[in-house]
């Protein structure tokens, strides 16, 4: 229950952090997920560097356009509102619902996204926001769409040295809607299922995301057919998750169903 | 070691810390305030919750050496706090504690509730301590003892959030923004996969997760054949695998190195391999172990071909069973999705050999998210004992 040995490198600015990955440090933030994993010798990192206070990674910029957030911000400062939320609202309420109050309190927004685990929050939520992930590496900066950044279970497109530095959320325009939704065995779980509705036609954004698969999370090719009532959530489903079993297919159908009630279309299966 | 400097229950105190030392640890062994418990130690049950610059956090999953300059409150250092003081007497009084394991943790907790969440009903302070467990009381005395404090005018809280640490640095915000738009798409793995069709394989393992693939190869099914049930090039296709020397007889020895995110493991193990020639199809049982993580994962991967014109359909049945803390830890959707690409890519590199396309390299040497899967196969494959 111990750690194995590892150095723990405190840098002062992100170009430290970078000369720390080039020399083969593994990147940590709050250290919420990875600290379990530590502890149980399920990774095993020769030298960490923790990028939890790099000034960088701590930043937010806002535009008319998007906000973007440090990916050092912890989960706790979205909740409780000391970041702006370009959403009114979403995402604060999406922040309020991850793990537990003591864990937000550490855990990070990029820590979380780069760590990609399939049933996470924010992994679902960046991505039915049509958010951008802002990376810096070696060879300079890059915008990647969270649908491309989220590559498999645990997997980014993060390059070798590169380093998520914050995300861009878009501001939705006049009368966006946003339901999320997400069913866990107890509060505070990771989710069994898990789906996010964004309807914003001023800006032409419609997106229904369904996560918690096991993979990245799922962006459904036609929104439109759904958002009308022409497929249901089931149907949707099983045509773009050929080969899941039935329960499994009427669990995030649900989760699809509640939050498209949520985002106020149709009825809540 | 290095000094890690805290301002301990209002004194200022320094002590080195190994690097991977929490500070729950270093708390108690370095410290001598044995008032934080540990319970999991993963993060899960609240034992260790305390205060570190006025916000609750878990001790265990915080390292100490990150901690160095900040302001640590642990349940020792309540003393004189009025509200704690209060929440003491109310938890003595509703029986919100038997044996005290929980209760450091819970009495962190309490106090975050009461000073962040004036209002709070009973329904909220539930939802607010299910990071917290207590194996002794049903926790309606802890709810009723806050409750309590919080419809009797509780005195102001004197631990409070600090400012956070250099936040907001003035003139970090030149970022470029206009980068490079999206660049090339990072290789999706699953985009570089030919699309395979499912197909109902046999079921041994019971309680084992099942998965299915089939390919359609172009090549006869003598030359496809040939690939399929020679072990050094089944091994060879399996991401992550490699035998621990040639196969002694019909017993195959090596390892599958997985990773899942930052977990890692090698299964070192052996596996037998039945072949039925008239048939065209075989079956290799494997089991092995991970000493670090001190996990096992056994399963049986069965293999049929059919012809199919001048093709050849390659069918892949693989039934796993991954046991202790990685199967803990990857929760079975994760792990299945993962093993499921794996298979996947072990399909497509025995259809690239049979092929002749791609030869060996039809294997990504490195697959990031695929680890896991892949030890996971590569344990399968490291037992592999033939049997022929």
């Amino acid at each position: 229950m111990k750690p194995a040995p590892f150095d723990y490198l405190a840098v002062d600015d992100l170009a430290g952090a970078t000369a720390a990955l080039a020399d083969g440090a593994k990147p940590m933030g709050g250290n919420q997920s990875l600290g379990p994993m530590l502890n149980l010798r399920l990774a095993r990192p020769a030298a960490l560097v923790d990028l939890s206070l790099v000034p960088e990674l701590r930043t937010v910029e806002e535009s008319a356009e998007w906000v973007r957030l440090g990916a050092a911000i912890t989960h706790a400062e979205i909740e409780d509102g000391e970041v702006p939320d370009p959403t009114g609202g979403w995402l604060r309420a999406a922040a309020a619902n991850i793990a537990y109050r003591a864990v937000r309190n550490r855990g990070t927004l990029g820590g979380s996204l780069a760590h990609a685990d399939p049933a996470a929050d924010w992994v679902i939520v960046m991505t039915g926001l049509c958010a951008t992930a802002l990376l810096a590496g070696p060879s300079g900066t890059r915008r990647v769409p969270l649908e491309d950044f989220l590559t498999g279970p645990f997997a980014t497109g993060l390059r070798d040295g590169e380093i998520l530095t914050a995300v861009e959320i878009p501001r939705p325009g006049a009368g966006a809607r946003w339901g999320y939704w997400k069913y866990m065995r107890q509060v505070g779980e990771f989710a069994k299922a898990s789906a996010a509705v964004l309807v914003d036609r001023e800006r032409g954004r419609l997106r229904c995301t369904v996560g918690a698969l096991g993979r990245q999370p799922l962006v459904l090719a036609e929104p439109e057919a759904l958002l009308a009532a022409e497929v249901t959530p089931r149907e949707a489903l099983a045509q773009a998750l050929p080969g899941r079993s039935p329960a499994d297919l009427a669990l995030h159908a649900t989760a699809l169903a509640r939050a498209l009630a949520e985002a106020g279309i149709g009825d809540a299966a | 070691m290095r000094e890690v400097e805290l301002r301990l229950n209002g004194q200022t105190v320094a002590r080195p810390a190994e690097a991977r030392t929490h500070l729950a640890d270093f708390l108690r062994e370095e410290h001598l305030l044995t008032g934080t418990h540990l319970g999991c130690e993963q993060g899960v049950c609240g034992a260790c919750t305390l205060f570190l610059d006025g916000r609750p956090v878990r001790a265990c999953i915080i390292l100490a050496a990150a901690c160095d300059g900040a302001e640590v409150r642990t349940v020792e250092g309540f003393g004189d706090d009025p509200l704690m003081g209060r929440l003491r007497e109310a938890f003595k009084r509703h029986h919100g504690l038997q044996c005290g394991y929980c209760t450091p943790g819970m009495l962190a907790t309490a106090y975050d509730i009461v000073r962040r969440l004036p209002d709070a009903d009973a329904a909220r302070i539930r939802r607010e301590l299910s990071g917290n467990l207590c194996r002794c009381t049903g926790y309606a005395g802890i709810v009723a003892a806050i409750e309590d404090v919080l419809s009797h005018d509780p005195p102001a809280a004197q631990v409070v959030p600090l400012p956070r640490r250099r936040r907001f640095r003035p003139g970090a915000a030149e970022r470029s923004a206009a980068a490079a738009p999206a660049a090339a798409r990072p290789a999706a793995v699953s985009g570089d996969l030919p699309a395979f069709e499912s197909y109902a394989g046999p079921r041994e393992l019971a309680d084992g997760v099942a998965l299915n693939r089939s390919v359609l190869v172009q090549a006869p099914l003598a030359t496809v054949w040939k690939v399929v049930r020679n072990p050094p090039s089944v091994v060879a296709c399996i991401p992550g695998a490699s035998l621990a020397g040639p196969p002694q007889g019909e017993a195959l020895a090596g390892q599958c190195a997985v990773s899942l995110g930052p977990m890692s493991a090698a299964f070192r193990g052996t596996a037998a391999m039945r072949l039925e020639e008239a048939e065209r199809r075989g079956r290799v049982v494997g089991a092995g172990r991970d000493g670090l993580s001190r996990s096992t994962l056994e399963g049986t991967l069965d293999f049929a071909l059919e012809p199919e014109g001048d093709a050849t359909r390659l069918k892949l049945s693989l039934v796993y069973r991954l046991k202790g803390p990685l199967a803990q830890f990857g929760r079975p959707a994760l792990v299945e999705e993962v093993a499921d690409r794996i298979l996947a890519q072990t399909v497509a590199a025995l259809a690239g050999r049979a092929t002749g396309r791609a030869g060996a390299q039809a294997v990504p040497q490195k697959l990031a998210g695929f680890s896991l899967a892949w030890s996971v196969l590569r344990g399968l494959l490291r037992r592999v004992f033939w049997r022929g």
